[in-house]
């Protein structure tokens, strides 16, 4: 073989160092020196594409490869999204490939729950059927009683969505945690599933409203794209950024302006803008009076004056205006200049514009009354509102591609700091900024999504549905949450106490996809309690998550990044495109990627073929349904084969186009489907919602229905700050708790990374100088962090260590998250979560049922204390 | 090597990306990046700073080395023949810019702390029990005229190593493993003495300064935008182990 004479001339070249190398056998073995002489192989290099299996945004990744052996990730040059780079997560995943601390079997528990579980390899037929014995045993009782769980999607979710329904169980997310607040309520505002990003390239001012910018990508993206249109703004548009943030690292030197605020006080903040922005004039009447409902007449019932239009199957009740033309009420799809305030009597009552209410709504909210409540100088506010108004240059439109937009270069980057109990009407507030100077869907302005599909909730929230109990354990359609995430803390909570949510049946299985709520999620107390009253729990993970560790029956171990996985979006916002994962390695140990298990499992379910079988819904959630390329019924399909499927039906010649060209790049996204002004129809046919009609329709029904307060009070039309419930704790509690993401970490995937766990080091809590002066500690110092529960007196304790920083307010502590795990030895050790410290029931959960990361907390000398 | 601060975002893709190609064990950071606070709140600022070896035209390190295993090539990069260091460490004492890491153990040792477990019998029935699994072949060729042992190799107990810029990659024509994979493109780099170079281009009309430039040693990395770390930078989020410019 041509190997072996290459390897023979190898050996020779490297005889004259070992010659060398001898002489220091002081320090070296002769072993080593041996090693590095025998590792001299002549390899077969090659290279294979594959995705990044780390962050949300997919990069595209090439292999290198030595003797089918993968020896290092690059970024694909071609690849929209990194365009030939990878960030540290990207780079360091490749140990998690190796990691022999993976799960290499499938499991079986021999031990009892609620303790660290001791385990017996199982074959993959004998482990799959224990999941699908019990799968039939539960679903002959009601399948909704198996809970299905994934942490977050790394593809298109074609396949789980496709596993779900064919299994029909009951579905809960990541969600609740992650930004979810954020989408509710720009899904309720505008239409769009996403939270706030600016046109980032074209930006002039942004605000930079929590701890995304640098440090953790944001809406839509994971971390590089942002970066990299950050730093190309920067040095063509002169990008000014201002950075409102309790803590300055998030933004780092890209901070023009560091606006420290305090956690909470999102709300107030935004609205003291919107006051400032209405009083010194900075409004777009034609675009409030044209896509918003600001011109629609309130009655003195809060309702919208409505008028029947067309008649028979045709007729709706139309929203009147008052048209300024013929001076009266009319509908407002027949207005030709409908005014934007005032008030009027229209059949004997007194009626406001939406605008109107608006502006008395926040005419009390100046700049001394916010910065009472968020604590930024009155004077920051209104030049905040100033320069925002002003480059916003209301009335500017340019050109983008022969298309003539409205030019309105200012916006809000927004995204994980929407979890807080008033996170829904505080990013309602802020999705309102842009709106009074019609920035959302300019160029340079607001968005919140690539394109402007408009997403079902939008019209689902415009009738929000709140019935009588009994309600599923996820609480849909109850009086609690008329809009709700599917949070599952509160879940955990139903789980202890069924009776006081009006819940009658209770999860009985649990099938989770790498998720680990016990450390990923608050509240870990509930976790803990709830997750040990399920009958059966099968995880599906490449790691023993400490939620498998403690609970898991079974544990099916799944793949890294050596699997087929897709379609993936590759776009960046400006250029669309598409890619799959394709496994740079056959599945390490016994694991096996996702969608074989899915198979798998089906196909022991007895529900892979046949009507409304997992095949049939892979047909219709990849749209191959009805098409040449669908999957045939009847036999168990080959992974590559499904994605082949795909890639011919979307024209490609098949999965060897990505296999060849690792990334489909389709072109620039058009000005008519990024900008909203000029899509057909424009903003996607969606109405903007300045005011909520629909939120006081829901709170007068949850009223009716006996909701107490806590559930109902921020179901108001417009966002109305109330003091936060964790306010209320005693004033020795005088911190304020945030926490965050580091950079090198994503979810908790990559805390089994060493190379990133070292770089992320230990838990800390971060606290500015001042600070510690105060309660006599010094940087490095072991303290006892105790939680607050402001309405039941509960306290909460872990033991950590001080890190001295003056980029943080005096009164406010930081801990990322990504700590308190113990089944892998890269993390184990390393500190507690702060995810222990939180609440997650009454007071300390969003309207929408979402997680609430903000506590009131007090630092204590030493460590004992926990 | 050119490195742009006023792009740089501290994300340490530049550390990791070295570290898989150049095979480091825990606690080695041939590239490192120091994030540095100044200021009292509110004033506060933070600033980033990659440091690789300065591959200084006048290298200190160079002169101290009592076997010549310390040399400059006539392209400009330091290098280390492993074949040649004793491990006498003058060459971590005389460098100002704390570049160079001295290995206390065996490379099997000093994996251990990244717990691969590389003799896991299943992991090695894939990898053959290689250290560390991604184990870069690469790193055993022999470069320059000389043919001399300078990749980072097997990194071998009692010798000192330290950023070769990738020698390895650029004597394939390749830019080094951290100009690579930068998302923001902050380090550049290539040939400072031809002026159509990309790095002289990018340098060209820039404010520039080089680290400690009073000491004489002239380094190769010059630095663009952002300014000097004062001597009142604190470093903030420094990794569990090692603290970037000691082997500690």
């Amino acid at each position: 073989m041509v190997e072996i004479s290459r390897r023979t001339f190898i050996k020779a070249t490297a005889a004259t160092g070992t010659t060398l190398a001898a002489s220091k056998v002081l320090f070296e073995t002769v072993d080593s020196v041996a090693q590095a002489e025998a590792l001299t192989l002549a390899p077969t290099e090659d290279r294979v594409f594959t995705t990044c299996w780390i962050g949300k945004q997919d990069c595209g990744m090439s292999a290198r490869r030595i003797d089918g052996r993968v020896v290092k990730f690059d970024g694909v040059d071609d690849h929209p999204r990194n365009r030939g780079t990878l960030c540290p997560k990207g780079q360091a995943q490749i140990a998690s490939i190796y990691d022999p601390h993976r799960v290499k079997t499938p499991l079986v528990r021999t031990n009892a729950k609620g303790v660290p579980g001791e385990w017996r390899r199982a074959s993959w037929d004998e482990a799959l059927e224990l999941v699908a014995a019990k799968y039939r045993e539960v679903a002959a009782d009601d399948p909704k009683l198996v809970l299905w769980q994934k942490g977050r999607s790394k593809a298109k979710s074609f396949y789980d969505k496709a596993f779900v329904k064919a299994i029909g169980a009951t579905k809960l997310g990541h969600g609740a945690y992650c930004s979810d607040t954020g989408y509710r309520a720009i899904e309720y505002t505008v239409g769009l599933h996403g939270v706030l990003h600016p046109d980032l390239l074209n930006a002039k001012y942004v605000l930079s409203w929590g701890w995304n910018i640098t440090n953790a990508g944001g809406n839509k993206l994971c971390w590089i794209t942002w970066p990299q249109q950050l730093v190309e703004a920067r040095e063509n548009n002169g990008l000014k950024i201002v950075h409102i943030d309790p803590r300055l690292r998030p933004a780092g030197p890209f901070a023009d302006e560091w606006v420290p605020i305090r956690p909470a006080g999102d709300l107030a903040l935004a609205l003291a803008l919107c006051h400032e922005l209405i009083r010194q004039g900075f409004l777009d009447r034609p675009y409030l009076t044209t896509y918003t409902n600001a011109p629609y007449l309130v009655g003195e019932d809060g309702l919208f004056l409505r008028e029947t239009v067309g008649e028979g199957d045709e007729a709706e009740e139309v929203p009147l205006v008052w048209d300024e033309a013929t001076r009266r009420a009319v509908p407002v799809t027949e207005a030709t200049s409908p005014a934007l305030e005032g008030e009027y009597t229209v059949g004997g009552q007194t009626a406001k514009t939406a605008f109107q209410l608006f502006t008395e709504h926040v005419a009390d909210a100046t700049p001394e009354w916010a910065a009472d409540k968020c604590d930024v100088a009155p004077d920051t506010i209104r030049r905040i509102a100033t320069e925002y108004g002003t480059n916003a240059r209301i009335g500017a439109t340019t050109v983008v591609d022969g298309v003539e937009v409205p030019y309105r270069p200012v916006g809000i980057m927004a995204y994980h700091m929407a979890q807080q109990e008033l996170g829904f009407p505080a990013l309602r507030a802020m999705a309102i900024i842009p709106m009074l100077v019609g920035a959302w869907g300019a160029v340079g302005g607001q968005l919140a999504d690539f394109t402007w599909k408009i997403h079902k909730n939008y019209a689902k929230f415009e009738d929000l549905k709140v019935e009588e109990p009994p309600y599923d354990f996820i609480l849909n359609k109850s009086k609690f949450f008329p809009i709700n995430t599917g949070f599952p803390g509160i879940v955990a909570r139903v789980m202890q106490d069924p009776a006081k949510y009006g819940v009658e049946k209770l999860p009985r299985m649990a099938i989770l996809h790498m998720v680990n709520p016990v450390t990923s999620f608050a509240s870990q107390a509930d976790f803990l309690a709830s997750y040990e009253k399920f009958e059966f729990v099968a995880v599906i993970s490449p790691w023993m998550s400490e939620t498998a560790d403690l609970f898991a029956d079974v544990v099916l171990p799944s793949a890294t990044i050596e699997k087929y996985e897709g379609p993936l979006s590759a776009g960046d916002g400006y250029i669309d495109a598409k890619a799959i994962r394709l496994p740079p390695m056959d599945p390490l140990f016994e694991s096996r990627g996702e969608i074989d298990i899915y198979l798998d499992l089906t196909e022991k379910m007895g529900k892979l073929t046949g009507e409304g079988g997992y095949i049939e819904h892979l047909n219709k959630e990849l749209k191959l349904a009805g098409t040449e390329f669908e999957l045939p019924d009847g036999s168990r399909p080959d992974v590559r084969d499904i994605f082949d499927r795909w890639a011919k039906m979307e024209g490609l010649s098949g999965i060897d186009f990505f296999e060849q060209n690792g990334v489909w790049v389709k072109g620039p996204i058009s000005p008519t489907k990024r900008y909203g002004y000029v899509t057909d129809p424009p903003f996607g046919g969606a109405v903007h919602r300045l005011y909520g009609e629909s939120l006081l329709k829901a709170q007068r029904l949850q009223k009716e229905m006996g909701a107490d307060e806590v559930y109902w009070r921020d179901y108001t039309p417009f966002p109305t700050w109330r003091t936060p419930t964790m306010e209320a704790s005693p004033p020795e509690y005088d911190l304020y708790l945030i926490s965050y993401k580091l950079v090198e970490h994503k979810q908790s995937r990559t805390s089994m990374v060493p190379l990133l766990t070292e770089l992320s080091g230990h838990q800390r809590v971060e606290m500015n100088p001042a600070t510690a002066r105060r309660l006599g500690l010094k940087e490095g110092d072991e303290v006892t962090v105790e939680s607050h529960h402001a309405l039941t007196g509960e306290t909460r304790r872990v033991k950590t260590v001080v890190r001295l920083t003056e980029g943080i307010r005096p009164d406010v502590v930081g801990m990322p998250h990504h700590f308190g795990m113990w089944t892998h030895p890269a993390n184990k050790d390393a500190g507690p979560t702060p995810n222990t410290l939180y609440f997650t029931d009454e007071g300390y959960v969003g309207m929408t049922a979402d997680a609430v990361f903000h506590v009131k907390v007090r630092v204590m000398k030493g460590g004992d204390a926990a | 090597m050119a490195i742009d601060l006023d792009r740089c975002q501290g994300c340490r893709a530049c550390v990791e990306a070295c570290k898989i190609e150049n095979n480091t064990p825990s606690a080695v950071f041939w590239m490192y990046v120091f994030r540095l606070e100044e200021g009292t709140y509110p004033d506060t600022s933070i600033s980033f700073l990659p440091r690789p070896c300065q591959h200084c035209h006048n290298p200190p390190c160079v002169k101290v080395c009592p076997t010549g295993a310390r040399f400059h090539r006539d392209d400009g990069i330091v290098l280390t023949d492993f074949d040649r260091c004793i491990g006498c460490r003058y060459c971590e004492v005389a460098c100002p810019y704390g570049v160079n890491f001295f290995n206390w153990r065996k490379p099997e040792q000093a994996f251990a702390d990244y717990q691969l477990n590389m003799d896991d019998p299943d992991l090695a029935a894939v990898t053959g029990g290689l250290i560390p699994p991604y184990r870069n072949p690469d790193l055993d060729e022999l470069q320059g005229d000389e043919q001399r042992r300078t990749a980072g190799s097997a990194h071998y107990k009692g010798v000192v190593e330290k950023c070769t810029f990738c020698v390895q990659r650029v004597e394939k024509g390749l830019d080094p493993a951290c100009v690579v994979t930068c998302p923001v493109e902050a380090l550049v780099f290539g040939d400072l003495e031809d002026p159509n170079s990309p790095v002289s281009t990018y340098l060209r009309g820039r404010d520039q300064f080089k680290l400690l430039e009073e000491l004489g040693t002239d380094p190769s990395v010059i630095y663009v935008g952002g300014t000097p770390p004062t001597p009142d930078a604190r470093e903030i989020e420094r990794p569990m182990t090692g603290v970037g410019n000691a082997n500690a």
